[in-house]
């Protein structure tokens, strides 16, 4: 889909929006530091707040009423309407004529007959995204659609979220501060700051000029104090108190060193050896994926290549205990 | 009881009147774009500053045989002034400030976020209003209509003026007192209806807030 948007919203409060930006794409991220502008484009872009010319694969919407718009906007908050069950929800558009297959794809068919008061978050979502598809959108507005998800569901929406752009093939405009996000469901990113679109260009060359910070996620068994088993791997990491039993952790990407000899005497309490699954180059930087346990580490293309890491290689992670952090139980 | 029978019948009556009007004008004050909201709203509220006596007397005017309305209303066989009709649209003329008011908070607690998805899924603003804002409110209008009931019920200076004091077609709770306590020894018949009134009104007031504490606790409960 061509989008063509140009948008200039002034607020009381002296914030002005002035963006404007043209590409040819299937979804298109928007990203950016809090306060840049990023909702407030999305409005602009719904109709909700005046002021902006928006041309969608030829159509000027600009004098197009807001109901007859064909733009749904699934916002963090879901937003459902409380008073009415999932089903009377989901069917809510006059362009909703049946629920077809949607329960079924979102996983959402058992709640049909249940109030938004009886779902839980992550139910809730689904359902505001099940009702924005039925409503047959020609474009699909998501602002942040992962934001306060763990990160098991977050996942799981955005492999939902991947199902639904290919099996539909709704064009997306998504705020995300997220590079992974980005990277995984757009192909297109436009970054603001400050009201103004500083970057617009392929995803994967906007991810390049943006802070990459890919994070691991993910959960091991407590065997004692401030150790965890993880994909048979032990780690020590600071866990409060009395802990047992499965619990989530994460470590950011950028805190695993690589080293291709087992370090000695270093302070970081984890070294662990490990096989390079997947090289990824992300502009001057490599993701490098690893084996037993699954992790993501990120390092300069000059210390992978000095490394000489490729799928197969055998290494040793060094992760130290204070970078591991307890997110919850499991 | 022939007045408490009336006070009910006018009190009720002025409640169902002054409800579609006032939930139309609540919607507008809080939602509507369009211009003269503050001129309206002055209107609005301008029965519950001026003196009921005032109020009634320009009703008078309006629904006279010979005003702008009565003659109107008279050739259709409805007269107002000096009938039950005119105690009806005395309380409600008088319980409306009340009532849009309650309306007015109602809707400004609907998630104006709501509306709007609605909006985007394809519902025209009025569908909106009736699909999501109304259902959202409806409890604090509830709550409104037991409050311009109450009111209703305890009008005396607008009514006096507009409708007379005639036994058993106009004279309601208020008016039978004060026509009580003109004559000698009605002292047992004041103190029922005293009693009676303090009843209703009790009765109005309670349902009011049991609505309206219904309505916080759904709302919470909704969010």
């Amino acid at each position: 889909m061509r989008f063509d948007i140009a948008a200039r919203v002034r607020r009381s409060t002296g914030f002005t929006l002035e963006a404007r930006f043209s590409c040819q794409a299937d979804s298109v991220g928007v990203t950016g530091p809090s306060g840049s502008g990023k909702s407030t484009l999305l409005d602009a872009v719904a109709g909700i707040e005046p002021g902006a010319r928006v041309v969608l694969g030829g159509t000027d919407l600009g004098s197009v009423p807001i109901e007859r718009r064909g733009v749904a906007y699934v916002s963090q908050d879901p937003l459902l309407f409380p008073h009415l069950s999932v089903r009377a929800n989901l069917l809510f558009s006059p362009r909703a004529s049946d629920l077809g297959e949607v329960p079924d794809a979102l996983g959402i068919r058992p709640l049909l007959d249940r109030m938004p008061r009886n779902l839980s978050g992550g139910e809730r979502r689904r359902v505001a995204l099940g009702r924005a598809i039925l409503s047959r959108p020609k474009v699909l507005l998501l602002d942040e659609p992962f934001g306060g998800l763990d990160e098991t569901r977050r996942r799981d929406a955005m492999s939902l979220l991947d199902r639904v752009r290919s099996s539909y093939r709704l064009p997306m405009v998504l705020v995300s501060h997220v590079a992974e996000e980005l990277a995984a469901l757009t192909d297109w990113t436009v970054r603001l700051e400050e009201g103004r679109v500083i970057s617009s260009g392929p995803t994967v060359a906007a991810l390049r000029e943006a802070e990459t910070r890919i994070d691991n996620y993910f959960e091991g068994e407590v065997v004692s104090a401030g150790r965890v088993r993880v994909e048979g791997t032990e780690l020590a990491c600071l866990l409060p108190e009395r802990l047992s039993g499965r619990v989530r952790l994460a470590c950011y990407a950028h805190d695993i060193l690589l080293a291709r000899e087992a370090p000695r005497a270093i302070s970081a309490r984890n070294v662990f050896s490990v096989r390079v699954a997947n090289v990824i180059r992300i502009a001057e930087a490599v993701l490098v994926e690893i084996e037993k346990p699954a992790l993501r580490a990120l390092l300069t293309t000059e210390a992978a290549t000095s490394l000489g890491l490729s799928p197969g290689t055998e290494a040793f992670a060094v992760v130290k205990a204070t970078s591991v952090v307890y997110l919850g139980p499991a | 009881m022939e007045s408490i029978r009336l006070s009910l019948t006018v009190g009720l009556s002025a409640t169902l009147l002054s409800l579609p009007p006032a939930v139309a004008v609540a919607w507008y004050l809080e939602r509507g774009r369009g211009p003269g909201r503050g001129f309206l709203q002055t209107v609005v509220m301008l029965p519950l500053v001026l003196p009921p006596v005032v109020v009634g007397y320009l009703l008078l005017k309006l629904f006279s045989p010979r005003g702008l309305l009565g003659g109107v209303l008279d050739r259709c066989g409805t007269p107002v002034a000096f009938h039950w009709l005119g105690a009806v649209v005395a309380a409600a003329v008088v319980g409306f400030p009340l009532f849009v008011l309650m309306i007015a908070l109602a809707m400004k607690g609907v998630e104006p976020r709501l509306e709007v998805i609605a909006r985007l899924l394809g519902r025209s603003r009025w569908r909106t209003f009736w699909s999501v804002t109304l259902p959202l409110s409806w409890p604090g209008i509830l709550s409104g209509a037991a409050i311009a009931f109450a009111r209703g019920l305890g009008e005396f200076g607008a009514t006096i003026i507009l409708a007379g004091r005639i036994p058993g077609e106009t004279e309601t709770i208020p008016l039978s007192i004060y026509a009580e306590l003109e004559s000698s020894g009605g002292e047992t018949r004041i103190g029922t209806l005293v009693l009676a009134s303090i009843a209703l009104c009790i009765l109005g007031v309670l349902l009011a807030r049991g609505l309206d504490r219904w309505h916080r606790r759904r709302l919470e409960l909704l969010r």
